[in-house]
């Protein structure tokens, strides 16, 4: 059974007297361990999706099912916990935490909201967490603003896996880095999905870096599925026109640099 | 160069923190200097300032200390306007940020609560209240901070809406976290700078309202305050108007002192968070 069943999922806007379909019935599935990838260009209702999916705004229409449950019936605490399972990074690593937030303290929300470790415990696990992703322990007591791009993009991956979820949402998670700081966290995100089995809904424009990372890829249009398949089918040979213009607009230098990337990450 | 440092180069913050230094070492030597009760007979009636030394600024109608009441009236000046802006700080971020932060129903309730405080003037409400309840210190306090505190909730709920939709309130809410969680450890503390940058002018407002209304007889009456001091000096304002112009020359300075040295605070701060 899948682990997460979007059916007909429909969030319209509504801008004056016209109604404008952010979303506009869109149905998928994701595997427990796969990642599928949303794409499409600016507007096209990737964010959104990925939003519905969280609960973080609410569906006009449509049907989630997570875990083998209906995850749009969840309110308050109940919401609350299952949230645990489901987990998101964001684009932008500095924007995503309080500002005045330390990387302990960012670590040990999540380990405290759903009681997963006791308060003379939890130092242990926000250290074990660090070098889960990669970082040193010392990095803890060090406000948010203080470490680099790249260790913020980890802590927020650190913070995703704290509560050992089945899903991730990662919207754009690695688009806001440089080159070969994406291509590491790229490699940690497939280093955790192989060990955790962890599915993940991988959000990017970036068709070179779905091309080496997801299983499956949706090419949306306008809040609309353009194009579904396997993600090397699709963006090798694209069918639809959408699909034909997203290749066609991505860099040579780009797709060149990416074939590198996936080298590296074999 | 450090906040500190940047605010004692500011000539008019360092004149306010001397002013407020000055006050407070007033307010908290008062007892010390000036033992037993401030309004007990001291000399001669009407004794004009700096003609007897034991007695430097004179006595007042009753031939109690000027200098005894005035040191005392820091105090009650001080406390007051000290206890009521930090009592409307509080219930004005905690409204702001509830209406701001919730949203709908619980905004529109709370908002149109403010629009009919601030519709009320807020020396009246201070005065309605007092004359219901009667005088007493907590009640001034309260008086003034039922007046004052629409401001701070205003400004809260402005700062909250903008910082709702920031991402790291959504993390939160992936988190898990309990909304009352998000909008108190998330919400609340980014939505402060603002808020206390208005402290200064509200805490210069409490004061000059808490010495009107002891100048209109509704302070409390078993204490020395510099309004009270002025109302009293008011009777014989020809014979001896020091016993009005020395209580005034003292509420010039402290209204001063606050908003000179907050001020300061708020441009240091500023500045400082302009450049990180």
């Amino acid at each position: 059974m899948s682990l997460l069943a979007v059916s007909n999922l429909t969030k319209c806007y509504r801008r004056g007297d016209k109604t404008i379909a952010a979303v506009d019935d869109v149905s998928f599935h994701i595997d427990p361990g796969e990642t599928l990838a949303l794409a499409g260009p600016s507007g096209s209702g990737k964010s959104t999706i990925a939003r519905l999916v969280l609960r973080l705004i609410e569906p006009d229409d449509g049907r989630i099912d997570f875990e083998g449950s209906d995850f749009l019936a969840l309110s308050g605490a109940a919401l609350r916990a299952r949230r645990a399972r489901l987990q998101m990074v964001f684009q932008d690593p500095l924007a995503a935490f309080n500002p005045r937030a330390t990387v302990a303290r960012v670590l040990d929300d999540p380990l405290r909201v759903h009681g997963i470790a006791s308060r003379a415990e939890r130092p242990r696990r926000i250290a074990a967490l660090l070098e889960r992703v990669g970082l040193i322990a010392d990095l803890a007591p060090r406000a948010i603003h203080e470490i680099s791009g790249g260790q913020r993009q980890r802590v927020a991956i650190a913070r995703a896996i704290a509560t050992k979820p089945s899903l991730i949402v990662l919207d754009e998670a690695a688009s806001a880095l440089d080159v070969s700081v994406r291509g590491e966290i790229l490699k940690l995100l497939l280093d955790l999905q192989r060990q955790e089995k962890i599915a993940y809904l991988f959000i990017s424009h970036d068709l070179g870096v779905i091309r080496s990372v997801a299983h499956r890829v949706i090419l949306l249009d306008a809040g609309r599925i353009a194009e579904n398949g396997d993600a090397q089918t699709v963006i090798d040979a694209p069918q639809s026109a959408i699909g034909k213009a997203l290749v066609a607009a991505a860099p040579r230098l780009n797709r060149t640099l990416m074939r590198l990337a996936s080298a590296g990450l074999d | 160069m450090s906040p500190l440092r940047r605010f004692l180069r500011t000539p008019e913050a360092v004149t306010g923190a001397m002013l407020l230094a000055a006050l407070i070492a007033m307010a908290l030597s008062a007892s010390l200097l000036f033992p037993g009760d401030p309004q007990a007979i001291a000399g001669p009636a009407l004794l004009p300032p700096f003609q007897d030394w034991s007695l430097p600024l004179g006595t007042d109608r009753l031939g109690r200390d000027v200098l005894a009441e005035l040191f005392h009236g820091a105090r009650t000046s001080l406390a007051v306007g000290l206890a009521a802006a930090a009592a409307a700080l509080v219930v004005g971020a905690v409204v702001g940020t509830l209406a701001g932060f919730a949203g709908g129903l619980v905004d529109e309730v709370l908002m149109r609560i403010t629009d009919a405080f601030q519709t009320v003037p807020s020396f009246l409400l201070a005065l309605a209240f007092v004359s219901v309840v009667g005088p007493s210190l907590g009640v001034v306090v309260i008086a003034i901070a039922l007046g004052t505190w629409t401001g701070p909730a205003r400004v809260a709920r402005a700062e909250v809406l903008s910082i709702r939709e920031r991402d790291y309130v959504a993390g939160a809410r992936v988190i898990g976290m309990h909304p009352l969680a998000i909008a108190f450890r998330e919400v609340l503390p980014n939505a402060l700078p603002p808020v206390l940058a208005m402290s200064s002018v509200i805490v210069a407002a409490a004061i000059l309202t808490e010495a009107a209304l002891s100048f209109l007889g509704l302070g409390d009456p078993n204490r020395v305050t510099w309004g009270g001091m002025i109302a009293e000096g008011r009777a014989v304002l020809r014979t001896a108007p020091f016993l009005s112009i020395v209580p005034g020359i003292a509420l010039v300075l402290t209204v001063l002192g606050v908003y000179l040295a907050g001020e300061g605070i708020v441009e240091t701060t500023a500045v400082r968070r302009g450049l990180s």
